[in-house]
């Protein structure tokens, strides 16, 4: 079952009772976000929510099915929390006109790279470009290497990753999936950034 | 926990009855009013999706809020006034259904065309062409998808609409998912989804998809159209948009490849219909189909007895059908129509199958993936039995669905049962298995919806409950969608008229 059935799940479940009940409304305290993945296929997208959303996987378990949506709450320093809703795009170059339809009113854009793959760099960029041209302009981006666990095989050297990121105003940082190194801090990390709806 | 609950706030118990039951109360005079009121208010006006949808949407935030104000819910949980919205929609939408739904001609245009190009792409699509993996391929189970998705026409409100395509993705989800355990991949994403719900759809072809997506955006209420609900249907609009935008590219095929696909698979529809023009309309598709269908039964009976008698096939197919196919290139039309335009049926295109394979001498070749179908009887074990009764199965199943796809009624008999079992069994044998396997696959566990007749029955027609229950005895046997069924029955005389 790994982490699944955790209790941050069952606080989660209640709290999307409560947004729902006053129609997603924003609240100060109880954040509803919507986070799109972006990237070239086989760079490990549903790899990194799994890995945040369940801690371990458990191959053996039948509760979660796919990894195309999820979501999963996260409570911050300051008592308040959000909630992730995660949605997945597929990567592969036939789909990449489709992209808009999933970032529309994504408050969050995580845009994932491999480090062992040049190409999967360069998409990385792409995605960068489309979502400042069509992206919502206060959407909170996130360049993420992945696979960081493959030292050996790097190809794109962290420097490189650090500087577009600067350069694009975006937060940076390199995960592991497989390791699960570095994963909730990408998420506690886009949390911190997120603008928060003044208090009325 | 949440992430199991596919559907969320857009499964909350849809009690019907307890809705229709509160607006008989004396003191909903005014809901009730308020409902009728706006319900006429939409006759007087010409279709105009962008300023009915927002009046529609406004409407039920409206209501919605008065409900939670009023003494009738005082006391209510979150999940009845939810369950109230929900009826409230459900009954608001079917009776501007016939007003609302593919209501302008752009749209139902779209429609056609979406049709059209499903039906011929259908034709030579594979799955690499979409870029699914080996590993995830797997064409018989997601019959069980495409008739989820195919369900979307049985109903009128949003809501039940948007199931379908919800559960259609969650059954593929299902089916990824044992696949990624089965060859130790990791966990399917978009990646794996999306592709399979393209193939998916453009396999089952649902007609008026175009007018279904809009109808669905426009009228479901926006704040129930969230989260996972958001995100699957996102899916489906981006299938639809992938399918429209379909070219050579998009396939990965050479553009001369695509072009002769494309050529032969219109060849191949004109041949099997009478009015190849009108082909994918919808609205005649199922009465058409049947009766074109009905002069040939004779024939068909007449070609069963012949069919699967393994190696000896090949002699029995008669020369002319072979010359009829043969000859394809410089007469296109004149013997394929007098032989089978008339009345496209499963035969013909078995027919059809059969000629090919003993062009392309490759029968023997792919019969040897099915093992028994060189035994005799004394050859078998008991061990034997449980293999070929799945064989058998997965037969039917796929036979049936084939009928379905192409809108003749099952024949009355599968050669290879001829023997021992009548039609009648068959279907019933059919349904209880495919049934089976979408229980087990928790299709239908949280998926309280009403029964597939419901939508069908005039609204303010009198049914009987009692008198078509025995009919939905399947459907409604199914644990927890029995409630469900029954209470549906009463959609047909669902006026919200006081006592």
């Amino acid at each position: 079952m790994g982490c699944s059935s955790s209790l941050p799940d069952r606080t989660s479940g209640r709290l999307g009772g409560l947004n729902s009940e006053n129609g997603g409304a924003p609240d100060a305290k109880n954040l509803r976000v919507k986070l799109v993945l972006l990237g070239d296929s086989g760079v490990g997208k549903s790899c990194i929510v799994l890995r945040f959303v369940r801690g371990q996987f458990d191959p053996t378990s039948k509760v979660t099915v796919g990894a195309s949506f999820l979501s999963q709450t996260i409570a911050l320093q300051d008592s308040t929390t959000v909630k992730f809703e995660i949605w997945d795009t597929a990567g592969q170059e036939r789909y990449a006109a489709l992209a808009p339809l999933y970032y529309r009113g994504a408050a969050v854009a995580v845009v994932v790279y491999d480090i062992t793959s040049p190409d999967s760099f360069t998409k990385a960029q792409y995605w960068v470009k489309e979502l400042q041209k069509h992206g919502s302009p206060d959407i909170v981006m996130a360049l993420v290497g992945n696979k960081a666990d493959l030292q050996e095989k790097r190809e794109v050297p962290v420097q490189d990753g650090i500087d577009y990121a600067e350069k694009n105003g975006m937060f940076f940082i390199e995960t592991s999936a497989k390791t699960a190194d570095n994963i909730n801090q990408l998420f506690e990390e886009i949390a911190k950034r997120l603008p928060r709806p003044s208090p009325s | 926990m949440e992430n199991a609950d596919v559907f969320g706030s857009s499964t909350a118990p849809l009690t019907w009855h307890d809705f229709l039951e509160r607006m008989r109360q004396p003191s909903a005079t005014d809901f009730v009013k308020a409902i009728k009121s706006f319900i006429v208010s939409f006759s007087n006006n010409a279709p105009d999706p962008e300023r009915d949808s927002a009046a529609v949407q406004e409407f039920l935030t409206n209501m919605e809020t008065a409900f939670r104000a009023h003494s009738l819910w005082s006391g209510c949980s979150e999940e009845e006034l939810e369950s109230a919205g929900e009826g409230l929609e459900k009954y608001v939408m079917t009776k501007l259904f016939t007003r609302v739904f593919a209501s302008l001609p752009d749209d139902v245009k779209i429609d056609d065309q979406l049709h059209e190009k499903m039906a011929l792409i259908q034709q030579f699509i594979q799955p690499e062409n979409l870029d699914i993996k080996p590993t995830f391929q797997n064409e018989t189970s997601w019959l069980l998808a495409q008739k989820e998705l195919q369900k979307i026409n049985m109903y009128k409100a949003p809501r039940d609409k948007l199931v379908c395509i919800l559960s259609c993705c969650k059954v593929i989800n299902n089916l990824l998912f044992n696949a990624s355990i089965a060859s130790n991949e990791n966990p399917p994403g978009a990646d794996e989804f999306l592709p399979v719900l393209i193939y998916v759809t453009i396999k089952a072809n649902p007609p008026q998809l175009h007018s279904n997506l809009l109808y669905i955006q426009r009228y479901r209420r926006q704040s129930r159209l969230v989260a996972e609900a958001a995100y699957f249907f996102t899916n489906m609009l981006s299938s639809e948009s992938f399918i429209l935008n379909i070219d050579a590219n998009a396939l990965s095929m050479d553009e001369s490849e695509f072009e002769q696909n494309m050529e032969s698979a219109r060849t191949l529809l004109s041949g099997l219909s009478m009015d190849s023009d009108d082909m994918p309309s919808h609205s005649d598709q199922n009465v058409g189909k049947v009766s074109r269908t009905e002069p040939k039964e004779p024939k068909k009976q007449a070609l069963n007895p012949k069919r699967p008698q393994g190696p000896a096939m090949r002699p029995q197919f008669s020369p002319e059908l072979f010359e009829a196919e043969s000859g394809n290139d410089q007469e296109p039309y004149a013997k394929d129509q007098s032989f089978l335009t008339k009345v496209p049926s499963i035969s013909d295109l078995e027919n059809r199958g059969a000629t090919m394979l003993l062009k392309e001498d490759q029968a023997s070749q792919v019969f040897q993936d099915f093992p028994y179908l060189f035994s005799k009887a004394g050859d078998l074990t008991v061990k034997d039995v449980e293999d070929l009764l799945n064989n058998y199965k997965q037969l039917v199943s796929k036979y049936v669905c084939l009928s379905q796809g192409l809108g003749v009624p099952t024949p009355l008999t599968l050669s290879i049962s001829q023997s021992q079992s009548q039609h009648h069994t068959e279907t019933m044998k059919e349904s209880d298995d495919t049934r089976a396997v979408e229980v087990n696959i928790e299709t239908h566990k949280d998926i309280e919806r009403i029964d597939n007749d419901s939508n069908d029955i005039s609204m303010f027609g009198v049914e009987n409950p009692e008198s078509k229950l025995p009919q939905d005895e399947a459907v409604a046997s199914q644990g927890e969608g029995n409630d469900e069924a029954v209470a549906s029955q009463g959609e047909g005389n669902a006026e919200i008229s006081q006592r």
